[in-house]
């Protein structure tokens, strides 16, 4: 299916769960709440037209606002992909793991939490990854963290 | 009476001959056989996302570059990609075609490598000085267009930074036709030795649910019998307008990923010959569309991948309408590869997990960034 | 042509050195102890040379194998870059481990030394060119060469790593096992000499061609076969050269000696595959038996040159076994067929089927 019917599909599936942004230039981009958000990935990998057993990618963001955990999804026998949003304030980030759903999310959010600060329930592992074993520097990819070697370029 | 054993935990540490990269395991070893293996990881990470945000977007391709410098070709032109997509541009024809060159280029270097070093953690010196043999008349060519060896910056946005010199087309035919004959060469020195059949037929299987659940991709997935590849299921560039084959082995072991990156290098092969003969046709010179220095893509949000030698090589890219990207995340195949070795390892020996390891090709830098 | 050859001949002139310490005056044990002794110094001498030669030989045929060089900067293509390399390796620092086993980690690498050497007492270089001709030589020579299993060991546990333990105990795995074919391929041209002495056996040999162990079918071929792998094994060489596999755990039980000491372990290795070639040669290809207008001892030289080139091009071809294939190629595989063999040398003997 194209890209239209499939945004056509997973409204009419999800109805007023989901939220269709056009900030998404490629692929469809949709919004979901935190609390759906494992309730919805199941139901997109059993949906026997969708299936998208494939995430291909599992990352956080900090816009100045709030963070955002973005999840890029695939489909690798109906060819189709998706990506989906989550807004997560601030004072709350907090989200589900996927791990029941797709196992490859492991790494995924452990990095999410140790480089935000996004804690991540149920996950059975979240232990220091890639940041060295005694680091006590806060979480580097927000964007309010500064250290003293952390130089901005100059605006030219 | 029993004898008692007691396992023992030894390191296979950052600095080992045979874990490509800094890339520690920690293995609980029952004697000579692996019971758990732990991939720890991390020694590598030089924060090139942190970086990417604080830089303007012409300037993140080089700092790409770093991200999986063995295809660095792939790393410059998902990015490109990615803000060609944000911001609409379109790119010439004679641009697509030798980014396509480029790009199978790298992928043959990249599986010769890998033949190389595969072939030398099992035990057989000779075939790595043979693959890199071959690899340097690659490299010779990329030498020849962008003066670089290794990480070239020459996929640039928009289309590639420089045209190719007048001697490039004859020399990669040549290097092609020597290549497609070596190839007889690699695969009569170890396909049917029974050496290394021993040492790889039926070690590390791993099944196609499982690799498609963990997120494997790349010639892993298609050693394990998924037929799905980027250039083919989710088309980008001009490849399809070439005609290839794309692989696939019945058995997801390590001799099938062995053999299914050699027959990637046949195909790849095709694909060059018949994007000179294109290159050929063409009247059109301009090699890059017009992009300004302050390239300023309108706010939006992307996910770019392709096909990488190791599987499916992403970056998802947010950009608020300035000069900087909001957030780039890279995704490379090894990460995924290497959160699944565990699956493939068990209960194996210690010789089994270098041969495994070996197989699934892991860059450590692009499982770091 | 008799005349130039014979006058190549070394064994005149050992004579000739032998009555002059005679006429010196000294008596017996002293005369013998003296004689032994300066023999063997030669003997050793001669064996550094050969070492030395052979760690540059072998790095120009994997160089040529692999469509390169390999040294060519000291010397017409690199003759004296083993010098160069002892020399460097002379002056490196010797690390030692704080914890590591004293007297076990220092006396390793000399035991490894001197039981690669001790072999070639009874080692017919050429015609009466023996240091001892002793009537149990080849019982000897089996002997002494299982001695390098202890070593490997010391040198595994002394170094408190576990990476070497681990290669230390693979390796003795592997040399034990692969002791029994070895054993039992050399008694199969042995029922035919009826004489342990290597002299006897190289004697047994001269005559026409065709009285070479090697061409005496069927048992003959296959004997020499399973003895090359058994002895490739022996010598830790790929395809059997786990326990230094670099790969895997990173040179296995050396993993720990540097300079001077690493140095011992690396020539021992290459004496002990020339130890493998010579013997191959004296039993199965005539020693030093040729035509007459070449010395002896240029015959036995080449053979074995020609035999150690063989095992090289092994190690450069072949990827490496695994631990437990290694095993059951050993147990399963090679121990029945020499037992096959030998049990029809001995219906042959039995029958006199044989010349």
């Amino acid at each position: 299916m194209t890209r239209e019917e499939l945004t056509q599909h997973i409204i009419g599936k999800f109805g007023g769960r989901v939220i269709h942004l056009e900030a998404g230039k490629y692929d469809p981009l949709f919004e979901i709440k935190a609390e759906d958000i494992v309730d919805i990935c199941r139901q997109l990998k059993e949906d026997p037209y969708l299936s998208f057993d494939y995430l291909a990618n599992l990352g956080g963001v900090d816009t100045t606002e709030h963070f955002e955990v973005v999840y890029n999804l695939a489909s690798v026998f109906k060819k189709l992909r998706v990506d989906l949003k989550v807004i997560l304030p601030y004072d709350r980030a907090e989200i589900d793991s996927v791990i029941e759903v797709w196992p490859s999310a492991n790494w995924y959010e452990r990095e999410l939490w140790e480089l935000y600060g996004i804690n991540v329930r149920n996950h059975p592992n979240l232990t220091r990854f890639l940041l060295p074993d005694d680091w006590d520097q806060g979480y580097p990819m927000r964007k309010d963290w500064d250290a003293p070697d952390f130089i901005r370029m100059p605006e030219r | 009476m029993t004898l008692r054993t007691e396992e023992f935990v030894v390191n296979m540490g950052p600095h080992h001959p045979s874990t490509h990269g800094v890339c520690r395991l920690l293995l609980t070893l029952d004697g000579e056989r692996v019971k758990k293996v732990e991939p720890i990881i991390g020694y590598l990470h030089r924060a090139i996302e942190k970086i990417c945000e604080n830089r303007t977007y012409p300037q993140c391709i080089p700092i790409l570059d770093r991200f999986e410098y063995v295809t660095a070709m792939s790393c410059n032109y998902v990015f490109s990609l990615a803000a060609e997509r944000l911001a609409q541009i379109e790119v010439p024809e004679r641009a697509e075609y030798l980014r396509v060159i480029m790009l199978e280029l790298n992928r043959i270097a990249s599986h010769l490598l890998f033949y190389g070093v595969t072939a030398m953690d099992i035990g057989a010196y000779t075939p790595f000085l043979y693959g890199l043999r071959e690899r340097e008349l690659i490299i010779d060519l990329f030498e020849m267009t962008c003066g670089q060896r290794l990480t070239y910056n020459y996929i640039r946005i928009g289309g590639v930074s420089q045209d190719i010199p007048p001697e490039f087309a004859p020399k990669c035919r040549e290097a092609v036709r020597i290549i497609g004959e070596k190839m007889s060469d690699y695969e009569g020195l170890l396909n049917e030795n029974p050496i290394w059949l021993a040492r790889t037929k039926g070690i590390g299987i791993l099944k196609p649910e499982d690799a498609i659940a963990w997120g494997v991709s790349g010639p892993v997935l298609r050693a394990s019998g998924v037929k799905h590849d980027l250039r083919r299921d989710d088309p980008y560039s001009i490849y399809d307008r070439f005609d290839f084959d794309i692989p696939v082995q019945p058995n997801g072991d390590t001799f099938d990923r062995y053999i299914q990156r050699l027959d990637e290098i046949r195909e790849s092969l095709k694909i060059i010959t018949q994007a000179l003969d294109g290159l050929e046709g063409l009247e059109d010179n301009t090699i890059k569309a017009k992009v300004s220095p302050n390239f300023k893509p309108p706010a939006g949000e992307v996910y770019a991948r392709i096909e990488n030698s190791r599987g499916e090589l992403g970056v998802y890219v947010i950009s608020d309408g300035s000069k900087k990207p909001l957030r780039v995340k890279a995704r490379g195949g090894s990460y995924n590869q290497l959160q699944a070795l565990p699956l493939m390892c068990h209960d194996v020996m210690v010789a089994d997990l270098v041969a495994i390891f070996a197989t699934l090709d892991v860059i450590m830098p692009e499982v770091d960034r | 042509m008799n005349g130039f050859s014979d006058f190549l001949e070394l064994h005149p002139l050992f004579s000739w050195l032998f009555d002059l310490l005679k006429s010196t005056g000294l008596q017996d044990p002293w005369l013998h102890l003296v004689h032994y002794g300066a023999l063997s110094v030669m003997m050793f001498g001669l064996l550094a040379l050969i070492a030395l030669f052979l760690v540059w030989w072998e790095r120009k045929i994997a160089g040529h194998i692999q469509q390169r060089f390999g040294p060519m900067r000291h010397g017409w293509h690199g003759w004296y870059q083993t010098v160069m390399d002892a020399i460097k390796l002379l002056q490196k620092e010797d690390v030692k481990i704080a914890l590591r086993d004293k007297p076990v980690f220092f006396w390793a690498p000399i035991v490894c030394f001197v039981a690669a050497f001790c072999v070639y007492v009874v080692m017919p270089f050429g015609e009466n060119l023996i240091v001892a001709d002793l009537n149990i030589g080849i019982l000897y020579v089996l002997a002494i060469t299982t001695w390098t299993v202890i070593s490997l060991l010391m040198a595994g546990w002394g170094s408190n790593n576990k990476y070497a333990l681990l290669g230390g105990m693979r390796s003795a795995a592997q040399i034990v096992s692969y002791e029994v074919p070895m054993a039992l391929s050399i008694l199969t041209p042995i029922l035919f000499v009826s004489s342990l002495s290597m002299n006897d056996i190289v004697l047994s040999q001269s005559g026409p061609i065709y009285n070479w162990f090697i061409f005496r079918l069927p048992f003959g071929p296959i004997a020499f076969l399973t003895f090359i792998v058994a002895g490739t094994a022996e010598a830790n060489r790929t395809p059997f050269d786990i326990p230094e596999a670099e790969q895997e755990l990173v040179s296995g039980y050396n993993v720990e000696y540097s300079g001077m000491k690493f140095a011992m372990f690396f020539l021992a290795e290459f004496v002990n595959m020339f130890t493998i070639a010579a013997v191959a040669v004296t039993i199965f290809f005539g020693g030093w038996n040729g035509f007459e207008f070449l010395p002896s001892w240029l015959w036995f030289l080449g053979k074995t040159l020609l035999i150690v080139l063989l095992l090289m091009l092994f190690r450069w071809t072949y990827p490496r076994l695994r631990v437990d294939q290694l095993m059951v190629f050993a147990w399963k595989f090679l121990v029945p067929l020499t037992f096959a063999n030998l049990i029809i040398a001995g219906l042959f003997k039995h029958l006199g089927w044989y010349w």
